[in-house]
């Protein structure tokens, strides 16, 4: 039998949103016991990687009411208007307690956080660590967490699965894969925090542990995920690789340039007005694409493709060594240029999930004991898109909620049957063991997954068709026959990173499927979903959130309405 | 050269760990080669030190027994091994104190007070100024030009 | 391409289950020009070898994932261009730690050594969350924000002769870490870290090979940390001698 392990929270995923929540469940009650599980040291966890800045209200010429608006706008009036308002609320306690954690932010000449202009923002609202904010927030909230000993980690264990009995969910399977043996790590509530499933797409500023393993754990139990069609392209991604550089580049005053060394964005006409580079991200990579499409991209013979140009060079080294070291680094190492004297070749490239496991305010799941928060959850938020800073704050404010509520709950939640959740944590490890160095077919983990991208990125790009679309979806049920047919050689138990990448290739298919099925159901133009066959928005009949179900025939598609408030939906011009 | 090994619990957790490990390899090329040469030659520079100061205690005591003893201990420090033994210790003790040098602004915090910590080159500078005037007072001295 | 060039990897492999001791393996692989290391072992591990087992995550220099020994020098693998090197490259796992399974290492040890410097916030009084924010000066940001750029990738245990000989020594990671604490404004735990500084392994251990600072690929220069702790252990013993002297 399994080894197993009882908490009275178990949280899945150690970045920004699993840390909050972990702090936040034994700051709500110190006797509680949290498992803090995750696949990777809490520190290799992909907020690492955020470069721009978190946001919150925090200067004079700012209010609530201005950041609440300028989100419901930037989510094209898709964003539940309850929750952003909680968010914007809620945004300066949390940034105030991640400084008070030790977060080294940058700071104005009185001592006081300093804050910068960021996409879509009014004003100046985004607190910054110069362009490390996640680097700094991951490493500040784990060492926090390190503070309190009933915060357990389980380093290194990937969760396969959640362990659900009679509609309640109370733990989960994971692999150990140091020892390759199964635990079950049961508790009497379960947060997803495991961020997005940038993986899914071939050119992302994501890391490679980006699998969107808990919007497939929730999705499997037949969980809803919501508005999955919703993904956001950074406009500013290193060709190739796809390394982020961040849009601070462009809140500092850089500017982007085409092949002919024209600042498109304030020539032509892109729908973001004077905001000009500091317009939503949406509108910025669709304009890229477009200048692409004109012949004004700049291309290099045989590389990856056409790209435009971000030039900083007019800041100064000054500027940019101060606000910008580590995009000097990046561009250094990955590009081979430098911004004090070259400008960076950039193209939009997969960033960020707006859908994700369907909660409500609480960060409360379809299924009685399951949370969720951060990239992993979609709380209506960011609606159809995000704007940039907003998601690292998302982490901590619906983090907290989710574990304040989850430790809550779990105190009146009857005892399940133990027995059978860990006979279900059997069933599962039985399965990887099976999986072991399985024959099958000629199928291999890479093929399956770069045809998975290829599909992707064809289907589901920054601008869309309901050909396509389709396509992908019938593409994608294909390619679950040659999932099926891959053959696996690693027979060993130890550290054995090719089950991880099998398992991880099908969170990958489910997530996938889900962003095809939804996408191909919204015939309209909303935010990040630009369908060319349908320009515009249509509030009659699309001002909804989408839900994709996973059930025994396949998938269901349904929807659920948008909870506005004081703002109406009117056109979404800067 | 027998093989060198780190101790084998030098990183290892305190409770064991659930899966058999190999031994850890002690970092690359030590000690002989790479960058570790210069911090075992800088290590070893205090033996030099050590073998010079007892030299310099032995003329302070043939000093104290009288000039004839002084004289003859001065004379015996004019063997050829004694003078490879001196020009090796004076080349080492001095690459010694820059390499000191050059490691030394780092160790200072990055302000005193309300000054902030010079630039390095000001403080290795420094240093190299008052080893160049250490060098002249004390070769004067020996010159018999001053006191 | 036409010039595609190849090159051979050498990599350690070693699995509990089957091998004794680690044994090398070596792939001959096409590499493209602008490759880092770790994209050779993802190649191997896509097309050539599937039971290659190595850690890595961000590929942007900044998880702290994929440090492995490279050609016998600590370096983090995404970042290193694999056009440095000639014709044959050895990846070997990092020294001083106990290898799980071929370029994985056993990160654990380094954790607990990472808890022992109490690397938190520790507050004078508890404030509450209405309180806001902190003020801090940029002077007073920069005498700690070195020490907090830290990415945890080890390459520095790696490195150190000091890590090799005394087990319980902190290591560099570690202890500029704690100075970073003991450094920042908001904190006032550095009694109890100078505690833990000047005990066994702590940072009068450290013989300044320097060694950290040349392999550390964020110029967090934990050897200049470690110095400057040592001098702030020395003025407080010096300052609590001369208090407690007046006392009497």
């Amino acid at each position: 039998m399994v080894d197993v392990v009882r908490h009275d929270v178990v949280i899945v995923g150690g970045g920004g949103a699993g840390l909050r929540a972990a702090i936040a469940v034994v700051e709500a009650d110190p006797t509680a016991s949290v498992a803090l599980v995750s696949k990777v040291y809490p520190m290799r966890s992909h907020t690492v990687s955020a470069e721009g800045g978190a946001a919150a209200v925090a200067r004079a010429d700012d209010s609530l009411e201005m950041h609440g608006y300028d989100t419901v706008k930037g989510s094209d009036f898709l964003g539940d208007q309850d929750v952003i308002q909680y968010f914007v609320e809620e945004a300066p306690k949390e940034l105030s307690q991640l400084e008070r954690w030790g977060c080294p932010f940058s700071r104005n000449e009185d001592g006081t956080v300093s804050t910068r202009a960021f996409g879509g923002m009014t004003t100046k609202r985004t607190w910054y660590a110069t362009d490390k904010i996640g680097f700094h927030m991951l490493h500040a909230l784990f060492q926090t967490s390190m503070k309190y000993d009933n915060i357990v980690r389980l380093d290194e264990h990937f969760v396969t699965k959640l362990l659900v009995e009679d509609g309640q969910c109370g733990g989960v399977a994971a692999l150990d894969v140091r020892t390759g043996e199964m635990k079950a790590i049961l508790g009497r509530s379960v947060i997803l925090c495991t961020g997005g499933g940038g993986k899914v797409w071939p050119f992302t500023t994501n890391g490679n542990i980006k699998t969107g393993d808990g919007m497939a754990l929730a999705y499997r139990e037949g969980v809803p995920l919501k508005d999955m069609e919703f993904v956001q392209y950074h406009p500013t991604g290193l060709p190739g690789t796809g390394i982020l550089i961040t849009e601070a580049t462009r809140g500092e005053g850089g500017y982007l340039i085409n092949s002919e060394g024209e600042r498109f964005l304030t020539t032509r006409d892109y729908g973001v007005g004077t905001k000009a580079e500091l317009g939503p991200r949406d509108m910025i990579s669709r304009a890229i694409m477009l200048e692409v499409r004109a012949g004004r991209g700049i291309k290099v013979p045989g590389k990856v493709g056409e790209y435009a140009h971000l030039d900083l060079r007019h800041l100064g080294e000054e500027i940019i060594d101060s606000r910008l070291p580590f995009v000097r680094e990046l561009s250094r190492t990955y590009a081979n240029v430098d911004p004090v004297h070259e400008p960076i070749p950039i193209r939009p490239v997969l960033h960020y999930m707006m859908g994700g496991v369907d909660v409500d305010i609480d960060g409360k799941a379809n299924l009685d004991g399951l949370y969720a928060a951060g990239e992993t959850a979609c709380v209506s938020l960011n609606g159809a898109n995000r704007l940039g800073s907003n998601s690292l704050t998302e982490c901590l404010v619906f983090g907290a909620r989710a574990g304040q509520h989850a430790i809550a709950q779990s105190k009146d939640t009857s005892e399940i049957a133990e027995s059978k959740l860990v006979a279900q944590a059997d069933a599962e490890g039985g399965r990887i063991a099976d999986l072991r160095g399985k024959k099958a077919g000629s199928e291999t983990i890479s093929g399956v997954r770069e045809t998975l991208n290829d599909i992707m990125e064809e289907g589901t790009g920054v601008y869309r068709d309901q050909t396509r679309m389709a396509k992908a979806v019938t593409d994608l049920a294909a390619l679950r026959a040659r999932y099926d047919a891959i053959s696996l050689s690693d027979t060993s138990k130890v550290f054995n990173t090719e089950i991880l990448a099998m398992m991880e290739l099908r969170n990958l298919l489910d997530v996938a499927e889900t962003v095809a099925t939804g996408a191909v159901n919204r015939k309209e133009s909303r935010g990040a979903h630009a369908c060319e066959d349908f320009p515009d928005r249509d509030d009659e009949n699309y001002l909804h959130h989408s839900l994709v179900y996973r059930e025994e025939s396949g998938t269901r598609f349904d929807t659920k309405p948008v909870t506005l408030g004081k703002w109406e939906p009117v056109l979404r011009s800067y | 050269m027998s093989e060198l090994r780190p101790r084998l619990d030098a990183m290892r957790p305190s409770k064991p760990g659930s899966t058999r490990t190999a031994d850890p390899r002690p970092p690359d090329q030590f000690p002989g080669k790479g960058n570790y040469f210069g911090y075992i030659a800088f290590g070893l520079g205090s033996s030099v030190m050590l073998l010079v100061s007892m030299n310099l205690l032995r003329s302070i005591w043939a000093l104290m027994e009288g000039e004839a003893a002084f004289r003859a201990l001065m004379d015996s420090f004019g063997h050829p091994l004694y003078v490879l033994f001196h020009t090796i210790a004076f080349a080492w003790l001095v690459w010694v104190a820059l390499r000191f040098f050059s490691l030394f602004p780092k160790t200072q915090p990055f302000r005193m007070g309300p000054f902030q910590r010079p630039a390095d080159g000001v403080l290795v500078g420094g240093l190299y100024a008052i080893f160049a005037g250490a060098t002249v007072v004390v070769s004067a001295i020996l010159a018999g030009a001053i006191f | 391409m036409a010039n595609q060039q190849t090159k051979t990897i050498v990599v350690t492999r070693f699995d509990p289950d089957v091998d004794e001791v680690p044994k090398t393996q070596e792939y001959e692989i096409p590499v493209e020009a602008d490759w880092k290391v770790l994209d050779a072992l993802n190649y191997i591990k896509d097309h050539v070898d599937p039971t290659l087992s190595h850690r890595w995550s961000c590929r942007m220099a900044v998880c702290g994932s994929c440090g492995m020994n490279v050609n016998g020098v600590p370096k983090l693998t995404c970042k290193q261009a694999l056009s440095d090197y000639g014709d044959r490259v050895e990846v070997q796992p990092l020294a001083n730690f106990p290898v799980v399974r071929d370029l994985v290492v056993e990160v654990d040890g380094f954790m607990e050594k990472f808890k022992k410097v109490k690397p938190w916030i520790i507050e004078a009084k508890e404030a509450a969350v209405t309180e806001g924010t902190n003020r801090q000066s940029h002077a007073e940001l920069m005498d700690f924000k070195q020490f907090s750029m830290c990415i945890n990738c080890m390459l520095c245990y790696s490195a150190c002769p000091v890590v090799s000989n005394e087990p319980d020594f902190l290591g560099p990671a570690a202890i500029a870490l704690g100075h970073r604490y003991n450094q920042d404004t908001r904190d006032h735990g550095s009694a109890e870290r100078n505690e833990i500084f000047r005990d066994d392994g702590g940072v009068f251990s450290c013989s300044y090979a320097n060694e950290c600072a040349e392999v550390c690929p964020k110029s967090v220069d934990p050897s200049g940390g470690i110095q400057q702790a040592k001098l702030n252990n020395v003025l407080d013993w010096a300052q609590g001698f001369v208090v407690r002297r007046g006392e009497n």
